[in-house]
Order: C-alpha cells, then structure tokens, then sequence
C-alpha cells in the first residue's frame, strides 16, 4: 500500500525521534554513573542507585552506533526541514528559534568527531589515567544529547507535526 | 549504613584489538582534536567539500551561492564531510608518529576543544539572536 509523502517523511521524524529517546536514555544513565558512581549499599538499592549503578562501558558502543544512526536520520529529514520548516519559521519571524536549530546542527557534529575517542576512552575504562577525560568527554556528550533533543523538540512544537 | 566504593563505569576491559591498539588511540585523539578546529575554521571561511541544493537535489563541489528559482543551499553537510576526510587525514598521519610523542598529545583537548568551539558557533549566529 503506498503511503503519501506527508506520511513518509512524518515516520522518518518519529524513528528520528525514537532513536534521540534512546540515545538520551543511554548517555544520561552513563554521565550519572560516571559524575556519581554507585557506592553499594549495605540494604537494598533505591531507585537513583538503581539509576546510577549502571556499567557505563557496557553502553559506549550502543551510544556511538544510536549517535550515529540519529545523526544520519536527522540528516535525511533536513533535507525537507530546509525548504518546508524552516522557511515558514524565517517568514513567521522565529529567528531565535532558527538560530538554535543552527546551533543544534553544529553541535551534533561536533558530538559526532568526539565518538572515536569517546569510544576508546571508555574501552579501556579500566585505566585510570583516562578516568579525568572519559567523565569530561562523556558528561560534554551528555549535555550536548540534552540541547539536541531539547530544540529537536521544541522545533517540532513550533512547526511539527500537523502543520 | 556501612558502604563501599564500587566503580562500576569502570568493569568491563579492554575486548578487541582495536580498542586495545596503541594506533587507534593516537588516531582517535587526532581526529576529535583536529575535527573540532577544523569545524570552526570550516564555519568561519565557509569551506564546504560540497553545496547541497535541496530543492533540486543538486550537489556541487565546494561553496556555491543558491540559485535564482532553485531555493537555498545547504552547506552544513559539506562541512561535516570536509571535517570527517581532514580529521580522518590528521588521525592517520598522527599515528606515523612515534609512540613517545604521540602520547604526550594532552586528553584533556578531546573534549575541551569541541566545548570550546560552542561559544564560537554561538557567535557565528548573532544574526539570528539579535534580529530585531
């Protein structure tokens, strides 16, 4: 069955969407666990422990692999953000809105080249010599994750889906 | 309650050769040292490996103006590609280094230089955020 064009792109956003939601998930429980590592309890574990308890090294490669498949589906659909978003919002006088949307898409790169070394620094969690810049590196990955997703958001309130 | 430090961020050792490899340390700390400054000097002097033109679906090499009739140009993936092949270029030549210089490269640059690299990009937009 074919589906419109509307159609089409509106799922690319939603599967966009869900892999940021994933993304954020990860680097969220990950910054926590390294800015506040779980110290184990004598009784059971509450839930901010729970949160924090995570084994950070276990998520690096997921974060890269979902950056990236968010990265390039956000790539796709700007595309048609360029001509059917984001004139509308220039015409409409968003310019602090379109301003961030700029921001968001340098900053996804810039979180895009730190991957590599993200990736190294938390495969060889286990030296402690890397200890100071994986937690820099990581919580750096996590705030960026937070902007993108927030603005991605927003953007989507000011001119998303049904407009 | 009696507690005791756990690390566990900190439990999962090194799996593959690549991660365990000396190569791809230097390469990866190159590229996300080089890719950062290369994005802001890409940004500031407009240098994209290509133009996009997305009404169209035209690419052209490097910076070209948006055409009458054919809607705006995208520049912002020819910059992503032009920092990927320099940085992919920086990382592999860095790893001819010798070990003992290679590793005096400061980590703390790997995520210094893309936060530092915010601020300019805020800059760069100052139209947007003081358009009246």
């Amino acid at each position: 069955m074919p589906i419109s064009v509307n159609t089409f792109w509106t799922i690319l956003l939603i599967i966009h969407g869900l892999l940021a939601v994933a993304l954020l998930g990860a680097l969220t429980h990950q910054a926590v666990s390294v800015l506040m590592p779980a110290r184990q309890a004598a009784g059971p574990a509450g839930f901010v422990t729970r949160f924090r308890g995570v084994n950070g090294a276990g998520y690096a490669t997921a974060i890269c692999v979902l950056w990236v498949l968010t990265f390039l589906m956000g790539a796709w659909i700007y595309t048609k953000y360029r001509i059917y978003v984001r004139i509308p919002i220039e015409q409409a006088g968003y310019w602090k809105t379109q301003g961030f949307f700029d921001l968001k898409e340098h900053v996804a790169t810039l979180g895009l080249v730190s991957l590599p070394a993200y990736w190294y620094l938390w495969k060889n969690a286990q030296r402690a010599e890397y200890d100071s810049a994986r937690k820099a590196l990581t919580v750096l990955i996590a705030s960026m994750c937070w902007f993108l997703f927030l603005v991605g958001h927003v953007l989507n309130n000011v001119r998303g889906f049904g407009s | 309650m009696s507690t005791t430090a756990t690390t566990p961020s900190r439990v999962t050792p090194t799996t593959s050769s690549v991660a365990a490899s000396s190569r791809f340390r230097t390469f990866a700390v190159a590229f996300a040292i080089s890719a950062p400054v290369m994005y802001v000097i890409c940004v500031l002097w407009n240098l994209p490996l290509f133009t996009f033109h997305p009404a169209t679906n035209r690419f052209a090499w490097g910076w070209e103006a948006a055409r009458s009739g054919e809607g705006p140009a995208m520049y912002w993936y020819g910059w992503t590609a032009t920092i990927i092949l320099v940085g992919g270029f920086v990382g592999l030549a860095a790893t001819m280094l010798p070990d003992s210089i290679s590793r005096r490269i400061p980590l703390a640059l790997v995520w210094l230089l893309p936060l530092l690299a915010i601020p300019i990009m805020i800059y760069t937009l100052m139209p947007f955020w003081t358009h009246p």
